[in-house]
Order: structure tokens, then C-alpha cells, then sequence
């Protein structure tokens, strides 16, 4: 039996189980109030899709799952595994691991790692290729900690009109950790980088069964040697402390502080200098944006061919309201808590702000402790409605950099990017 | 009638031999191992059974093989399209253009490589419009 035959004939087998299996989830299901801003289907089933309209929940419409090491987490996609993290989890600094969001691209994701035999290669266009064991990288190299956002580029595509296609997420393909690990720079300069290098490429574990030299067989991703940001990267076999979850990236996994995820290498392996540019599909065409402002375009203009697109690079700022999510009523004249996260690729948050009247008027938040440029920054607004109806809650970061959130759409062929203030209906009841 | 009934027991026997073999196995269990799980259950976690020897995780991921839409070029969607994902990278999508689906598919030949007949892939777009666009989609 080839790899092909013995999928098909399991395809065939979960087709005959899941029949009984789905009927019995679905009703298990129903009735956990798990919508935000809707009523369930009329049918009783738990949506599998939305559109062609914007998606108009905080998350992705996929059903809780649980994977190994994981909490229950919404699903995307199984195999290769896709999890997005639910709302409650964004009014605190540190996402917790077993929550953090899941996004592999290719199938032969590594189900374990045997630490004796798993080295961190560091080859290529380098004076002394250099293969370290994870003792070694904990030994020899000075261990730094950094608190940084990992942003998946299509975290909210669900949100764009048109709709494009990809994976479906929501406002959950993001957490924050603090990672701890080595220096990018000093394993670069163990190997010693070789003159006329031009990229560092990355590797890791994860491989697909497509033809070999086809990007379903590999997942590489490289950047730039005189990129600034490589001084920050940082190789971590510690997320909040602990060692990653499978996952997540086990062993070690590159931080890029600022960056969105496609560059963070889960299972890093291989680190790789290039003497040429990397055009490999995940480079090129993969993961890139127009080079307009804020990535926008057109649907027309991309047929028309007039644009230019460069690779996906750093977050634009965002921020979020965890809680209240509007699943429950507040009585008009009672004071709460809005709870939330904010930040910005291009540096520290300095001012989240609410809004309930449309816009016309922004008060600030009190913001929460500073964990570093790079890190959530959490934020609380205290908010009264002051009559019963409806009421819609806006908020807005600035970085330090004055990029501010705008109030607008973002569109680009591959659903990155969405930065547009977040909005949250809340009812307000008679108090009495 | 009979058949149907017969095939839930050959698929349990099945089942059980894969999961003795996966006890076996478990030493090279390495990568992209999946197996089938039913949607709606949430075990909390128990204490780790692992061994401290250097092997570091070992679960097998968990599949949740959604239920397509049935009609002419199913089969095919299934066979081709799961050689290297699940059906759920159908099932998430938004309902998307015919355009749109024409497009997809030629990726994932062009692109990602995938062995799909001429004749199958035109099989296979035709069933996606036909289940999965704005004007079609249901479910």
C-alpha cells in the first residue's frame, strides 16, 4: 500500500464512522451559547462556513476541538492542523500555551521529536556548518527573553469583501508569549556567515507529500542578512516558561519580534545562508502584499496586473475588546469593564481608546503594564450605558510611532493585514 | 441492507487492529500521523504516561472528516484533493465564485504539484461550483 492508498482507504473508514459520530457531536453541541452576535441556525447545527458576506462573529464559525497539548480550541482545518484561539483569552499579557493558536501548512506535521537525535543545522554559505543539540544551545549561548506577538498574516480574513479564499480565521490566529531562547545573531556568527551571503533561510520539521522541489513538499521562509530585525530574533526552546507544545513548534521555534508568523519556523532545523534570493512559493508568490499603503487594492487591479507586490513584513497596529462580548444584557446606568489587548509591529502601544458614539468622540483607556514593545499591552476602559438600547463600543490603538487604527477595509488578494477598528454591539436593559 | 450493516463491523475490526498496531508503533511514530476522532468530545488532560527517555510528544492528531455535499465528482474530491489535505480547506471556505474555484484547483496542480488527470480536474471544479458558490452553497 502506497501513502496515497492507505489515505484513501482511512478517508473511506472515517466516512463510514463519522456519520454516527457528527449526529451525536451536533446535538451534544446545541445550546452552548457560543454566538456572539447571532442566533444559532435555525437547524440546530453549528454553522461550518460563513459568507459570502463578512464573517460577523469575533472568531472563526468552526466547532471546538481538542489536540494534543491543547485546550479546546476553535477548529479551521485538521490535517494539516489549523486551531484559532476563542475570544476570552485576549484580556490578559500572555496567551497561555495550551490555548495559543495553530497554524501548520503542509501535512507531515512532526508528531514527536526525539531530542537525541534533533539538531539545529546551520549551513549554507557560512565558514563552519555547525549542528547543535538543544544542551548545547542551552549551554553555550547566553538565554534571552523576549515578550512578542505571533500574528498569523490572515489572522480576521474572514473579514474582507470580496471574501478570498484561505484559511478562514477570525480574530483568534494570534497570542502573545514570552520566549525564551538564543541570539539569531550568535548562532549566525558561531557558523560564521560568509561574505556575498544575501538571505538566511529557515526550515523546520514539518513537510508535505507533494512532488519534491513543489511547495507541498517543504515550507521555507527567509529573510533578508542586512535586515535590522535579525539583531532581535531570537531561537526559543521556552514559550511562558515552558518547553513549546508540539504544536507550537517544539523544540525550538524563530522568534521575529514585530513580524507576522509566516516567518516564525516551528520545529527550526535548518538555518540556512543564501548567496541568492529566495523564490521559493512561500517567498514568492507566497505571503506577499501590494506595496500601496496599508497593502490595499482592488480586486480590478490586481487582473489588470498594475500591482506590485512585496513579502508580508510587519503587524500594523490593532486592538481588541475580550470582554464584554455582548452576550450578555447590562443594565442602562451600571458601570463595567472593558477588557482588551492592543498592539503594533512597528513599536510600543501608546494610547488605546474608546468611542461610543461613532466615532465623534475618543476617551482613553488605562493601559496595563508594559512588557516590551513587542507584547500584548492590555488595556480597560470603565463604560456606562447610559440608556437601555443598543449601544456600539469602537476602540483604537496608537503606537509609538503615531500609526493609528483606521476606519477603514482592508482588501489584498491574500486577505492581509486587517487592521480596521474593532466594533461591539451591547445591549443595554431597563435597570428597574 | 445487509451490506450496509456489515461495514460498520469490518470498519470497527478495522479500527482495533490499527489502534494494537499504533501501540506498536509507537516508537517511529514520527510525522503526519492522523486518526479519526468524533467532533464534541473534550477530554480534560491527564497525567503525561510518557517515558523519560529523549522522545518528546507522540500523539496522533485528530481528524474530523467533514461530510460533502453529495453529487457527481464527490468521489473524486475526495480521492484527489485529501492526497495532501483534508476536506475541511473545502468545507471552511466561504461560498467562493466559479472563477474562484477554477483558480484553486489549477494551484494546487501547478503549484503544489498534485497528479489530477485533466479530465478529473475538470470533474472536480464542476463539483465545487456546483456545491460551493454563492448561488449553490447550502450546508
Amino acid at each position: 500500500m502506497d501513502a496515497t492508498e492507505r489515505f484513501l482507504s482511512r478517508r473511506g473508514l472515517l466516512k463510514a464512522l463519522g456519520a454516527a459520530g457528527a449526529g451525536l457531536a451536533l446535538s451534544r453541541w446545541v445550546g452552548r451559547g457560543t454566538t456572539m452576535a447571532q442566533e444559532p441556525a435555525s437547524s440546530g447545527a453549528i454553522e461550518t462556513f460563513t459568507g459570502p458576506g463578512a464573517n460577523p462573529r469575533w472568531n472563526s464559525v468552526g466547532p471546538y476541538v481538542t489536540e494534543p497539548q491543547k485546550a479546546p480550541l476553535l477548529l479551521l482545518t485538521d490535517r494539516p492542523v489549523q486551531l484559532e484561539t476563542p475570544r476570552h483569552y485576549f484580556s490578559t499579557a500572555f496567551t497561555p500555551n495550551d490555548a495559543f493558536y495553530v497554524r501548520w501548512h503542509l501535512d507531515g506535521i512532526p508528531n514527536n521529536v526525539d531530542l537525541k537525535e534533533w539538531r539545529l543545522q546551520i549551513e549554507g554559505n557560512v565558514a563552519k556548518p555547525q549542528a547543535f543539540s538543544l544542551p548545547e544551545l542551552m549551554r553555550k549561548f547566553k538565554a534571552v527573553s523576549i515578550a512578542a506577538v505571533n500574528q498569523c498574516s490572515g489572522n480576521s480574513r474572514s473579514r474582507l469583501q470580496p471574501r478570498v479564499a484561505g484559511g478562514q480565521w477570525g480574530n483568534g490566529a494570534m497570542g502573545n508569549a514570552m520566549w525564551t531562547g538564543v541570539r539569531l545573531r550568535e548562532l549566525l556568527d558561531a557558523a560564521g556567515v560568509k561574505t556575498g551571503s544575501v538571505e538566511v533561510q529557515f526550515q523546520g520539521l514539518e513537510t508535505g507529500s507533494g512532488p519534491k522541489g513543489m511547495a507541498s513538499s517543504s515550507f521555507l521562509k527567509s529573510l533578508d542578512l542586512a535586515n535590522p530585525v535579525l539583531d532581535e530574533c531570537v531561537v526559543a526552546y521556552l514559550m511562558n516558561g515552558e518547553p513549546l507544545p508540539m504544536l507550537n513548534g517544539f523544540p525550538v521555534r524563530l522568534i521575529v519580534p514585530g513580524y507576522f508568523a509566516t516567518y516564525w519556523m516551528k520545529c527550526l532545523s535548518w538555518i540556512r545562508v543564501l548567496d541568492t534570493t529566495d523564490e521559493n512559493f512561500w517567498m514568492k508568490p507566497g505571503y506577499r502584499i501590494p506595496d500601496t499603503p496599508k497593502g490595499n487594492t482592488t480586486p480590478d487591479d490586481v487582473k489588470a496586473g498594475k500591482v506590485n507586490m512585496v513579502p508580508i513584513a510587519k503587524m500594523p497596529v490593532r486592538s481588541f475588546l475580550a470582554s464584554p462580548d455582548g452576550s450578555s444584557k447590562i443594565p442602562a446606568g451600571m458601570t463595567v469593564t472593558l477588557r482588551g489587548i492592543a498592539f503594533s509591529g512597528y513599536g510600543r502601544v501608546t494610547r488605546v481608546e474608546i468611542s461610543d458614539d461613532g466615532g465623534k468622540s475618543w476617551s482613553a483607556a488605562k493601559l496595563g503594564e508594559d512588557y516590551g514593545a513587542y507584547s500584548f499591552r492590555t488595556w480597560e476602559a470603565a463604560w456606562t450605558p447610559k440608556s437601555p438600547g443598543k449601544h456600539t463600543v469602537a476602540v483604537r490603538a496608537t503606537d509609538e510611532k503615531g500609526n493609528t487604527q483606521p476606519d477603514a477595509p482592508v482588501w489584498n488578494p491574500g486577505g492581509y493585514l486587517w487592521n480596521r477598528i474593532e466594533k461591539q454591539e451591547l445591549v443595554a436593559g431597563i435597570a428597574g | 441492507m445487509q451490506m450496509n450493516r456489515r461495514v460498520p463491523v469490518a470498519v470497527l475490526v478495522f479500527c482495533f487492529a490499527l489502534t494494537l498496531a499504533g501501540v506498536g508503533m509507537y516508537a517511529e511514530l514520527k510525522k503526519g500521523q492522523y486518526q479519526a476522532a468524533t467532533l464534541g468530545q473534550f477530554p480534560q488532560t491527564s497525567p503525561s504516561e510518557s517515558l523519560p527517555d529523549s522522545q518528546y510528544g507522540g500523539k496522533a492528531y485528530p481528524l474530523y472528516a467533514p461530510e460533502l455535499v453529495a453529487g457527481e465528482g464527490k468521489a473524486e474530491v475526495e480521492g484527489y484533493c485529501s492526497m495532501c489535505h483534508s476536506a475541511r480547506y473545502i468545507t471552511m471556505q466561504p461560498p467562493l465564485p466559479a472563477a474562484a474555484w477554477e483558480t484553486e484547483v489549477a494551484k494546487m496542480k501547478k503549484t503544489f504539484g498534485a497528479t489530477i488527470p485533466d479530465e478529473v480536474t475538470s470533474k472536480i471544479v464542476r463539483y465545487l461550483q456546483a456545491h460551493y458558490a454563492p448561488e449553490t452553497r447550502k450546508q
